[in-house]
């Protein structure tokens, strides 16, 4: 059986799209099969990174206008990963957008199902390993729809006030309520802010204190990365990238954290 | 002449009991006033009712947490009796077909009875 993975945080502009679609990049990269899902409906932008024909999108899926895996595109040749690597698109039109915000909470009963039995249907069609879930920032209907269908959320947060009150917030409200296993990754650390040798562990300790929760890893704010937003999966691409190597990381105390569930 | 003294007499008394009622009635007032004050005081705010509303994630989350790891089992399976939501929750059977019942009762849960079993669902309303 797979495992489900939610990269979620409370405010935008945290890197979850970066860290979602590099970490699926990693995780195929050694072998696994991963399927990588846009679930921020508001406003998609994996479709950007991944540059591919769309055929159908997860907005198609939700409406039961497709199965699941009609959905997903096979990028495994593009980036020449050892696991099949398949990505599923929200509609990124505008027309698609102001259609979800409409939606009433029936339709959100049902997309909350459509999602839960997606999941079985990519671990048993797809021999999917992993499912990735890129989400909305905060609260909203499309992102706890995939923190309820997730076994593991990682809670992407920078190191500012505002993102750790909220985040703090979250925590208890959403994911203890939910019952899921969540880790916490701090990214785009500004240089002056990045702890050095000691003052790492110091960190990680301070913010367990904080939170509570298990210490993913603390990330830096890499110039080239903001510049390039959008451009490349340097996981694959530049796989000797600090960002790369970081991510790495990540993995391995992901997978320590999956372990025991 | 003692007629006109009686009749005199009966109006001040009835004027003496019209003011009587008319301070009876202030007070009445008074005391209703009172009530009406102390209850708002004493009764706790009502909390937003979500029962009848569809089973999304906004309804899970307002559940209390024995009901919400049910109800979020069941949504996971789609259907299923009590004895495969106890498999899942790793909770007794017996609990799970309370809190089926407890859901069932709220609104937010069917069931129907297949054979001998009795499966749960959640319709779309």
């Amino acid at each position: 059986m797979g495992k489900a993975i939610a990269v979620h945080s409370y405010k935008g502009g945290t890197g979850k799209t970066s860290i979602s679609s590099n970490l699926a990049a990693l995780y195929a990269a050694k072998g696994q099969n991963v399927c990588l899902l846009d679930y921020d409906f508001r406003a998609p932008s994996i479709h950007v990174l991944f540059k591919t024909k769309m055929n159908r999108t997860l907005n198609d899926y939700l409406e039961e206008k497709c199965e699941i895996t009609d959905a997903l595109h096979d990028l495994s040749g593009k980036y020449q990963t050892k696991g099949r690597l398949q990505v599923g698109f929200a509609n990124p039109s505008t027309e698609a957008m102001r259609e979800m915000i409409t939606k009433d909470r029936t339709w959100e009963m049902k997309a909350l199902h459509r999602t839960l039995a997606a999941k079985n249907t990519l671990y048993d069609k797809a021999k999917a390993d992993f499912l990735i879930f890129d989400t909305s920032p905060g609260v909203s209907y499309s992102s706890i729809n995939a923190l309820a269908s997730s076994d593991f959320v990682i809670l992407v947060s920078k190191l500012d006030e505002f993102d750790m009150e909220g985040t703090k917030e979250i925590v208890h409200g959403i994911y203890e309520s939910l019952g899921r296993k969540t880790g916490l990754l701090l990214n785009r650390i500004p240089t002056e802010q990045f702890p050095m040798g000691a003052g790492q562990k110091e960190l990680e300790q301070s913010m367990a204190k904080i939170f509570k929760l298990p210490f993913l890893g603390v990330i830096p704010c890499y110039c080239d990365i903001q510049a390039n937003g959008g451009k490349h999966l340097f996981a694959v691409e530049q796989p000797k990238h600090p960002f790369s190597q970081a991510l790495s990381e990540v993995i391995e105390r992901v997978d320590q954290q999956l372990k025991t569930i | 002449m003692n007629k006109q003294g009686n009749k005199a007499d009966l109006a001040k008394l009835l004027q003496q009991v019209n003011k009587n009622m008319e301070a009876l009635g202030t007070k009445l007032d008074r005391i209703i006033d009172l009530q009406e004050s102390l209850t708002r005081i004493l009764t706790p705010e009502k909390k937003p009712s979500y029962e009848g509303l569809p089973l999304d994630v906004a309804t899970l989350l307002s559940l209390p947490d024995h009901l919400r790891k049910t109800a979020l089992a069941l949504s996971e399976l789609g259907e299923a009796t009590a004895t495969k939501i106890s498999e899942k929750t790793g909770r007794v059977r017996a609990a799970e077909s309370d809190y089926l019942n407890q859901l069932v009762t709220k609104g937010y849960v069917s069931k129907r009875r297949k054979g001998h079993d009795v499966y749960f669902y959640i319709e779309a309303k």
